[in-house]
């Protein structure tokens, strides 16, 4: 492991930045009105110095009204999922660690189609139930995941699997005795879809990452020994079971915000955390921001290919990241890098 | 449900043919029929000299998927897989005889109340075959599933698929489902009828230009449809166009692209108009939603959820977006109605103004000459109520 300082990390994640800098300017452009980058970039510098307010033209209401707030959400997901999936690994050292795996989503995917049922008008019951779901399907696993009083990580796996199916089972009931057309939408919701931006779906949303992922980045050093093992962490004096709880509850509420907003995206918090591996190798006090970054910007190209591949329509952003993860999962199993 | 079934190609081929030269198609769907009840007629005519009876107890029709069916001639047991065609039976008067409906089947109300067989995608095949059906209708684009009907076929029960792509399909099927169930007469009585009001409807909307509409099958995501839906069709029949143009039957649409496009109104189809007037609220609310003009103008017309059946009933949501959109082509008819009205109620107040019901005081604004954005467009029974 290189020794971490400041000034790497830092220039770690400008890089990063730069990119998903990059890639928001190229999802910006997409779109059925053409816009110009000179454009572009003179829109979003007045809208930044707060200056475009006063007579805003087509293009600019378009880019500011649909196209910007589509990539916000998608940097919330990303960078959502991927810092879950990252910490879930961590727990269970054991590469599947994953929101999708654990059930989580599933529970959270429940939790949010239960408060559709409930209440249909309510983004914020939706997020409450979402969560609600994800940190009790996440309990759950945790505590159906011990044996002998020690989380075992086949044990937590298999707890996952089966509670992911039997929630993609209650999933499935709802549906069915509830499809009618007013619940059309919800299936192509809970494939992972980013078109419908909730207003609420801001601000204080990226206040609940930050926190979470700060939560998450305080056991970073921790999570780092916990990698070779449990009991060796243990015996360096790392409190197993405080980390372990800390990194599930804020992995259970970055799910849960991740589902609530955008439905189950799949593929991204496996993958991004493995392929940031590769890269800035696996010291979790790089490894958390870097996949937060890689996550955003995953899911930036993704929805900005998945709104570009069959314009006018559009596709759910799960199935392009389904599509474009499959191969580059297969990639890494062929290499041996998992 | 989209996903659903039967060859594409061979619905979209057919549904060239009945826009191209419908009564052509028409008479030559009828004609299998007509030839197996000549077929029929016959030895129904000798069963009467020969001892045993049955020899003529079936005829052989070809349905509207293309598959060969035998269908007792004498049907008096009839399970539906599909609101539209319980809806359809009703309409034919033969409810009697509906043995089974599925969950969905809610209209008309007393429908709820027959035997259910399931869901139309899963209805229980056993429930079907428990209630000894002589005839199962299904409907085979875009509603039940050729594994459902092919299962029945195995158990010899006889499956006649319906299939609407267009209005005058939906009409043509209706036609022959009665032929098939003794309803005949029944049946060009209800043709006959709503060709005569799509005849009297095209006569009012002859040569006014075609409002661009966008039909809103879902808004989360939004979802609206594709050229060769029976939709589409009806929608152009009430003097509309979709405004964005799209093969795929039930599309997800970029919301940017109905801010490009800028329809003149929206379209949603409803049986409580409550919800609707919720949603449109809602999107006025909405980023991105905003942007569209005519939900800036409330330019919106909510019709009946009937549009969404290929049934008899499609003719009276036709009829009601037609108002909608071309008020001042049915203001002679409602002119008359007006003045009774103006000569009752005091010109001041106009009194109450109930959804559904003509706004008769809007008579007196001047009536929109273009399909220009601004201006006191009708869509407006629905706005002025929201």
């Amino acid at each position: 492991m290189k020794p971490l300082t400041p000034k790497r990390l830092a220039r770690t994640c400008a890089v990063l930045s730069l990119l998903l800098f990059g890639a928001m300017v190229l999802s910006l452009r997409l779109g059925a009105v053409p816009v110009s980058f000179a454009d572009l970039t003179v829109g979003l510098g007045k809208s930044l110095v707060g200056a475009g307010d006063q007579a805003p033209s087509d293009y600019r209401m378009i880019i500011r009204e649909i196209r910007l707030p589509r990539v916000l959400l998608g940097i919330l997901v990303g960078a959502s999922l991927s810092v879950a999936g990252a910490a879930f690994q961590a727990l269970m050292r054991n590469p599947l660690g994953d929101p999708y795996v654990l059930g989580i989503s599933s529970g959270a995917a429940v939790g949010a189609l239960l408060s559709l049922i409930a209440y249909p008008d309510s983004s914020v019951a939706t997020l409450l139930l979402a969560f609600v779901g994800a940190g009790a399907t996440g309990a759950g696993v945790y505590f159906l995941g011990r044996r002998g009083g020690q989380l075992d990580s086949y044990t937590l796996v298999l707890a996952g699997i089966i509670c992911a199916s039997f929630l993609s089972a209650v999933v499935i009931f709802l549906m069915s005795t509830l499809s009618g057309p007013g619940f059309r939408g919800v299936a192509f919701w809970l494939m992972g879809d980013l078109s419908t931006p909730r207003p609420v779906a801001h601000g204080w949303f990226f206040l609940i990452l930050g926190a979470a992922v700060a939560a998450i980045y305080t056991t970073a050093a921790d999570l780092n020994l916990m990698l070779n093992g449990e009991q060796e962490a243990l015996h360096l004096g790392v409190d197993v079971t405080r980390v372990k709880l800390v990194v599930y509850i804020s992995a259970a509420l970055l799910t849960g915000l991740a589902v609530s907003v955008a439905g189950a995206v799949g593929y991204v918090g496996i993958l991004v955390p493995h392929i940031m591996r590769q890269f800035y190798g696996s010291d979790y006090r790089v490894l958390l921001p870097v996949t937060a970054l890689g996550g955003a910007i995953a899911i930036v190209l993704a929805d900005a290919v998945a709104r570009s591949i069959v314009a006018p329509m559009e596709l759910p952003v799960g199935a392009i990241t389904a599509a474009a993860g499959a191969p580059v999962f297969l990639y890494l199993l062929r290499r041996r890098l998992l | 449900m989209h996903r659903v079934l039967c060859s594409v190609l061979r619905a979209r081929a057919a549904s060239r043919g009945a826009r191209a030269a419908g009564f052509a198609v028409a008479l030559a769907a009828a004609a299998p029929l007509a030839r197996a009840q000549e077929a029929a007629q016959p030895k129904t005519g000798q069963s009467a000299v020969a001892p045993a009876a049955t020899v003529a107890a079936f005829r052989e029709v070809t349905d509207e998927a293309g598959r060969a069916v035998r269908v007792p001639m004498e049907v008096k047991r009839i399970v539906s897989l599909a609101p539209n065609l319980t809806e359809t039976i009703y309409a034919l008067g033969a409810h009697e005889r509906l043995a089974g409906v599925t969950d969905y089947c809610d209209y008309p109300a007393e429908a709820q109340g027959k035997p259910k067989v399931g869901g139309a995608v899963n209805p229980s095949i056993e429930q079907i075959v428990a209630l000894k059906p002589d005839l199962v209708l299904a409907q085979a684009h875009g509603m039940n599933r050729p594994e459902t009907v092919e299962a029945l076929e195995r158990l010899g029960i006889a499956v006649y698929a319906a299939q609407s792509r267009t209005v005058d399909g939906m009409i043509e099927s209706t036609r022959r489902i009665a032929g098939l169930i003794g309803a005949g007469e029944s049946g060009e009585r209800t043709a006959g009828d709503l060709r005569a009001r799509l005849g009297e409807l095209q006569r009012r909307l002859g040569g006014r230009e075609r409002r661009r509409v966008l039909f809103i099958v879902w808004h989360e995501p939004l979802i609206t449809i594709g050229r060769t839906t029976f939709i589409a069709d009806a929608l152009r029949l009430a003097g509309a166009e979709p405004a964005v143009d799209l093969e795929p039957d039930w599309p997800r649409l970029n919301l940017e692209e109905v801010v490009r496009a800028q329809p003149e109104y929206l379209v949603f189809a409803s049986s409580h108009s409550e919800a609707i007037r919720g949603t449109f609220e809602e999107l006025r609310e909405r980023p991105g939603w905003r942007l569209v003009e005519a939900v800036k103008e409330r330019r919106v017309a909510v019709i009946s959820d009937a549009v969404n059946r290929p049934a008899p009933r499609l003719v009276e949501a036709i009829e009601q977006l037609a108002r909608e959109l071309h008020p001042e082509a049915f203001e002679d008819s409602e002119k008359r109605k007006a003045k009774i009205e103006k000569s009752a109620v005091p010109r001041a107040s106009p009194g109450p103004l109930a959804m559904g019901s003509f706004p008769f005081f809007l008579l007196s604004w001047p009536a929109p000459r273009t399909a220009s954005v601004s201006g006191p467009v009708r869509g407006l029974v629905e706005a002025a109520a929201l």
